[in-house]
């Protein structure tokens, strides 16, 4: 045969523009266009390399270090943030504390996704009195409204779960109870989103194939339909982590939240509460931070959002 | 239409009386309300018995649940401690509309809440049309200007607005507008409270002290209200008909807020519509922070105490309400649109 | 379709803002104005603004133990003896306080006699007498009754009144806390008995929420639930009417700072020490009164020895704690030199604090000396001391305040730097106060250090929670002594102590029990836990007192400046 490439070119010279995009690469390209997720993106790197690689100059005694003598301080060469109320370094702690607080933001979309992604799966999937049940509970769970489900969660796991030491750093137990209720509380928006994608997707003539050739359900749920629906996923989860965040300064600021030893954004805004006027600085660079964390996401988000739309209006 | 509402209502049933055991077996393992009934001591032992025996707390969790849904004036109640019981007891349970008394301080529920309710919907429901109307304008104005410095000016803000914990807003608008205004001879704002006590409860005290709570909470909303209204009406504005209007030769004006805003209103309708019974909930953390008297500061103070009475007949009354909303929303969209129909 | 939209929503707002209108608690007072109807008070109108950081739940005698419902008492009702800024009792509703000189106490002090003022009586002109001290006793220990406690009223036999204006209470056992716990307000016969008879129980009694009779100086007006109370001159009060017309409370529970700076109010209460510099700053007067109170740590010794950590045992292990920790610095640096540290359970009774001990001094040198001396060494080069095995590893727990975190975070540092490592808990309040029954942490002996404010039962010096039977198990779910320490000696001083009615005796006996404390190290004080109010320039001639907050509000006045 002749070279079948250069015939085509010489034949359809017009036709054929460019190599076909994978979903993928059509999707980097959209987001490539979309300045503030770039913005986002960088940002949150930065953010990370604050909150992580700092640990390589600043160590947890630094921001633990505390010293009546020099409590609220306002920010000098010495005390770049200023300190606190009993002497500790505001930056050692945002930095800690920011460690916490962005894992808390994953964790608990990771606990959130696991479970929004099982319980749409089933009910999509299967449907009939399966769908129903879960259906029906989801609706349950989702006719309370957030914050009064994440106090009445925070008060029953409150002091059920003791302090742990991982790998020499003492986490206090409310860290685990935040992470839990968070995720408990919003798996529910991914699920009906995950159910709506399997309702679609069941009926494909690839699920009807591999029904066929007798591949098991499981199979066909995680390895072929789940991820052809990876792109609201993902989305979701990306917000997930702003409003994890977010979730968890609230909780904190009403007291409930995760409670000392540990730092964490959230509880340094409430520890400035009566410091408002006298000590800005307390709740400045927490707050600054949780804003810059959370509204990066957010355009991330955004981005991810219009570069894995199929509509696809802006190509 | 009459069979499928007649249908969604008994399907809402059920569906209450799973929250109501989900979150009855929440509220059961919060802590004591007993513990601290001595004031700033410990109970002492002598007054926890009895206290324990006469809020009907010494009961298995499925009694004390049965008790609340259904009464018990159809059993007798052990008063006197001899262990029989021998006094009828007076509650008529949930479903004969008693919501019992509250652990803490013995008012009837249902009085309790009443007496916020009116106080909640003002706030919640002037917040929700400032939030409604504003979103409107800047969500419209960004579609029609999209990608212009306008609509990218304004997108960034109302990403900040909607990043940002509202307990900083409120705490911050609260120090500029009330505290700093008043200092530097500014006219200024008030800083707590729903009115002046010694004016009294005036609409103008009322509105007066309204502002900055609504604007607070208007912040963080607006944000998210403008960008889903903004993406409706981008959606809409592409679709072919608009583009035939347009070649027709219809003004703009006509185009953008007869054709393309009617046909973008069915799913904000719908979401304003589903949001409605959130606002029964309050604001729990701009309520305390302005020492607004409604129902999320109600559920604050009584859920902190315990008091399980009062915090299931805040969930549930918010629960029936979104119940409710929901098929009335399912209604009203069915409406709207020509193409849906149930049955 | 939007028209349809904004009419509904139009509906709604006119609608809540009508609803609003008819909200509220509005009972019906009697002869006052309702306040929507008045448009600015005429400045000859004398009010106090007062403010609450936190609503009574009710106002009644009995039913409560807030101290917001407290101190509200002094303004619509009385108690048979009040306690002035010095804490000492004065008599009120009776001719004087009944002692062993004048014949109001029996020899064997089981039997109290006390004499009423002819002249007292309620709002509506009914007197006060005996028989609404027999109603209230009856009241309290009725079993279908909800009331918070019925101590001290379960101690009492009989009460009797041989004549309208004489009460002969008999106790069972000699009771010595008689002073500070009777009488607590009173219940009004003529109004509750007929709502008692009827109903078979007083817990829903309207009077309860709206006392419109009172024997005060001022009656209440008007209380808007989750808003404010008003209170107005009582007309037909039996003493000298106040000067003031009317009292406001407002119920403000995160921003009081921020209303007295914006001077919407003349006394502030409850203030955190955080705010005190910047209440100062704004020309505020900034008072304390002792209230028997004082924030001190607790450690769990168990006799037994099976729970806790075997370390705190050892008396020179508790010792060295309280040397290693700056306790001084803490009540400087944290509360800005406004409170000092108590040496004595008994700080605020010096009468029981004779000889005053002295505090323990700050010498983290000597703390370590006794830790060596006393077996625990660092034999692993952990950073933490050992013995046997055992690390010296304590749990230390407290509720959730801002207050005590820090604490927290700064005594973990001091005992860390004498080689005890310490794990910090902060738990929610009725988590952390929950019974053994409960499966409270600290009543099951989880918590090592316990840290809570606390006193004797003031303005009396009883105490109870060192009882040996007070010691919780699954057969006494509701025991308070949580340190699971049965001192004998302590034991049998503290049960002795509370049945001396002999003032001379009692002291005897408590000051061994304050050198047994002192010696034992069973408690360490942290710092003392006044009442904190802030005052506004235009108040002038109130006193505040630890038990009876407001106690001459019938003499204070506003003076315009």
């Amino acid at each position: 045969m002749e070279s079948t490439p250069n015939k085509i070119a010489v034949l359809i010279p017009d036709e054929l523009e460019t190599p076909p995009l994978s979903l993928g690469q059509l999707a980097w390209r959209r987001f490539r266009r979309h300045k503030p997720a770039i913005l986002g993106s960088v940002i949150i790197v930065l953010l990370v390399l604050y909150a992580f690689g700092s640990s390589l100059f600043i160590s947890e005694a630094d921001a633990n270090r505390k010293d009546l003598s020099s409590r609220l301080l306002p920010p000098s060469a010495a005390h770049p943030f200023g300190t606190d109320t009993i002497g500790r370094d505001i930056l050692a702690r945002t930095v800690y504390g920011g460690q916490i607080s962005l894992l808390i933001g994953l964790t608990a979309v990771m606990v959130e996704t696991g479970l929004g992604i099982l319980v749409g799966a089933l009910a999509g999937y299967y449907g009939g009195a399966i769908d129903s049940l879960l259906m029906r509970i989801t609706e349950a769970m989702l006719n309370i409204p957030e914050i009064f489900l994440l106090i009445v969660m925070a008060k029953y796991f409150g002091g059920k779960i003791p302090n742990l030491t991982i790998l020499g750093r003492e986490y206090s137990g409310s860290v685990v109870v935040i992470v839990v209720i968070i995720g408990l509380t919003s798996w529910m928006y991914l699920a009906r989103i995950v159910r709506a994608e399997f309702l679609s997707l069941k009926e494909n003539d690839f699920v009807l194939a591999a029904r066929a050739t007798g591949t098991p359900n499981r199979e066909i749920i995680f390895r072929h339909i789940l991820p052809n629906s990876i792109a609201p996923i993902l989305v979701s989860a990306t917000l997930g982590v702003a409003n994890a965040i977010l979730s968890e300064a609230y909780i904190s600021f009403l007291g409930l939240g995760v409670q000392a030893p540990t730092a964490t954004w959230g509880n340094m805004i409430d520890d400035a509460n009566r410091y408002i006027e006298t000590a800005p600085w307390m709740w400045f660079f927490p707050g600054l931070l949780i804003l810059l964390t959370v509204l990066s996401i957010n355009f991330l988000g955004d981005g991810l959002r219009d570069a894995l739309d199929p509509r696809g209006r802006t190509v | 239409m009459t069979r499928y509402l007649i249908r969604r209502l008994l399907q809402g049933i059920p569906l209450l009386l799973i929250i109501s055991f989900i979150l009855f077996a929440l509220m059961m393992n919060m802590g004591d309300p007993v513990a601290n009934m001595g004031g700033r001591r410990v109970t002492r032992s002598s007054d926890y018995q009895r206290l324990k025996r006469q809020l009907g707390l010494d009961k298995p969790i499925y009694i004390q649940y049965l008790y609340w849904l259904a009464g018990n004036d159809w059993t007798k109640v052990d008063m006197d401690g001899d262990g029989v019981g021998e006094t009828p007891g007076i509650r008529l349970g949930v479903l004969r509309g008693d919501f019992g008394t509250s652990l803490v301080d013995r008012s009837p529920v249902l009085e309790l809440i009443g007496e916020r309710i009116p106080n909640t919907l003002i706030l919640m429901v002037a917040a929700e049309v400032l939030i409604v109307l504003g979103a409107l304008v800047i969500g419209v104005y960004s579609a029609l200007r999209q990608y212009s410095l306008l609509d990218h000016t304004v997108t960034a803000l109302s990403f900040i607005g909607y990043s940002m914990p509202i307990f900083f807003v409120a705490m911050v608008s609260m120090y500029v507008f009330a505290v700093l205004f008043k200092r530097w001879g500014l006219p200024y704002l008030p800083t707590v409270g729903m009115f002046d006590p010694q004016v009294g409860e005036t609409l103008g005290q009322v509105a007066y002290h309204m502002v900055l709570p609504v604007v607070t909470m208007s912040v963080v909303s607006l944000a998210s209200y403008s960008r889903y209204i903004r993406s409706t009406m981008l959606d809409v504005l592409h679709q072919d008909y608009i583009r035939t209007a347009r070649s027709k030769g219809l003004n703009s004006r006509t185009v953008v807020f007869v054709h393309a805003l009617k046909n973008a209103s069915l799913p904000i309708a719908t979401v304003v519509g589903l949001d409605l019974p959130f606002l029964l909930g309050g604001a729990v953390v701009t309520e305390r922070i302005f020492a607004w008297p409604g129902m999320g500061r109600l559920f604050l103070d009584h859920v902190s105490r315990g008091d399980t009475p009062v915090v299931m007949g805040i969930l549930m009354l918010v629960a029936v309400a979104v119940v409710i909303f929901q098929i009335i929303t399912d209604i009203v969209y069915a409406w709207l649109d020509p193409r849906i129909r149930y049955d | 379709m939007r028209k349809s939209l904004l009419i509904v929503v139009s509906l709604l707002v006119a609608a809540s803002l009508v609803l609003s209108g008819c909200g509220g608690k509005t009972p019906a007072p009697t002869g006052t104005v309702q306040p929507a109807v008045t448009a600015v008070p005429s400045p000859a109108k004398k009010v106090v603004t007062i403010i609450f950081p936190q609503e009574f739940d009710t106002l009644g005698p009995l039913y409560t133990d807030m101290w917001f419902a407290w101190a509200t008492w002094q303004l619509y009702l009385a108690w048979a003896w009040e306690f002035d800024e010095n804490n000492e009792p004065f008599p009120k509703l009776v001719t004087e306080i009944p002692s062993a000189d004048n014949g109001g106490i029996s020899a064997d002090g089981t039997v109290i006699t006390m004499h009423l003022r002819d002249d007292i009586k309620w709002s509506d002109n009914v007197p006060i007498t005996a028989d609404d001290f027999i109603f209230t006793w009856q009241m309290a220990v009725s079993q279908q009754n909800t009331v918070s406690s019925a101590y001290p009223y379960d101690h009492i036999a009989d009460v009797s009144a041989p004549d309208p204006q004489t009460v002969v209470i008999t106790f069972a056992e000699p009771f010595a806390p008689w002073l500070a716990t009777l009488w607590h307000g009173i219940l009004p016969k003529h109004i509750l008995q007929p709502i008692y008879d009827a109903e078979g129980t007083l817990d829903n009694a309207d009077w309860l929420k709206n006392p419109t009779v009172g024997c005060g100086p001022f009656l209440l007006a008007e209380w808007q639930s989750g808003s404010f109370a008003r209170f107005e001159r009582n007309p037909n009060y039996w003493s000298t009417p106040a000067k003031i017309d009317e009292v406001f409370i407002r119920f403000v529970p995160e921003a009081q700072k921020e209303a007295l700076l914006a001077g919407d109010a003349d006394l502030g209460t409850y203030i955190p020490y955080s705010d005190v510099p910047d209440l100062e700053n704004a020309g505020l007067k900034i008072v304390t009164e002792p209230n028997g109170y004082n924030e001190g740590l607790f450690f769990l010794d168990d006799t037994s020895g099976k729970l806790g950590n075997p370390g705190l045992r050892d008396v020179n292990v508790r010792k060295a704690i309280v040397l290693a920790i700056d306790r001084d610095a803490i009540n400087r640096d944290l509360h800005y030199g406004l409170t000092k540290v108590p040496a004595s359970f008994w700080d605020a009774l010096p009468y029981y604090n004779d000889p005053p001990l002295t505090n323990y001094p700050y010498d983290p040198g000597q703390a370590k000396a006794l830790l060596d001396a006393a077996g625990w060494k660092d034999s692993n080069g952990d950073g933490t001391r050992d013995k046997d095995g055992v690390e010296l590893v304590l749990q230390y727990g407290t509720s959730i305040s801002k207050d005590r975190q820090d604490t927290q975070a700064v005594i973990q540092q001091d005992l860390a730097a004498v080689g005890i490592r310490v794990e910090i808990q902060s738990l929610d309040a009725d988590i952390f106060l929950a019974t053994y029954g409960e499966g409270g942490p600290a009543a099951k002996g989880q918590i090592d250090i316990m840290e809570w404010s606390d006193g004797p039962v003031f303005p009396d010096a009883d105490i109870y929670y060192w009882l040996c039977s007070e010691i919780p198990s699954a057969d006494n779910p509701q025991g308070s002594n949580w340190f699971y320490t049965c001192d004998q000696k302590l034991n049998d001083l503290v049960a002795l102590q509370s049945t001396q009615v002999d003032a001379n005796a009692r002291q005897k006996t408590i000051s061994q029990i304050n050198q047994l404390f002192y010696d034992q190290i069973y408690w360490i004080g942290l710092w003392q836990d006044p009442d904190v109010y802030a005052v506004g320039p235009r108040l002038q001639g109130e006193k505040f007192s630890g038990v009876t907050p407001f106690f001459n509000i019938a003499d204070w006045d506003i003076v315009n400046p």
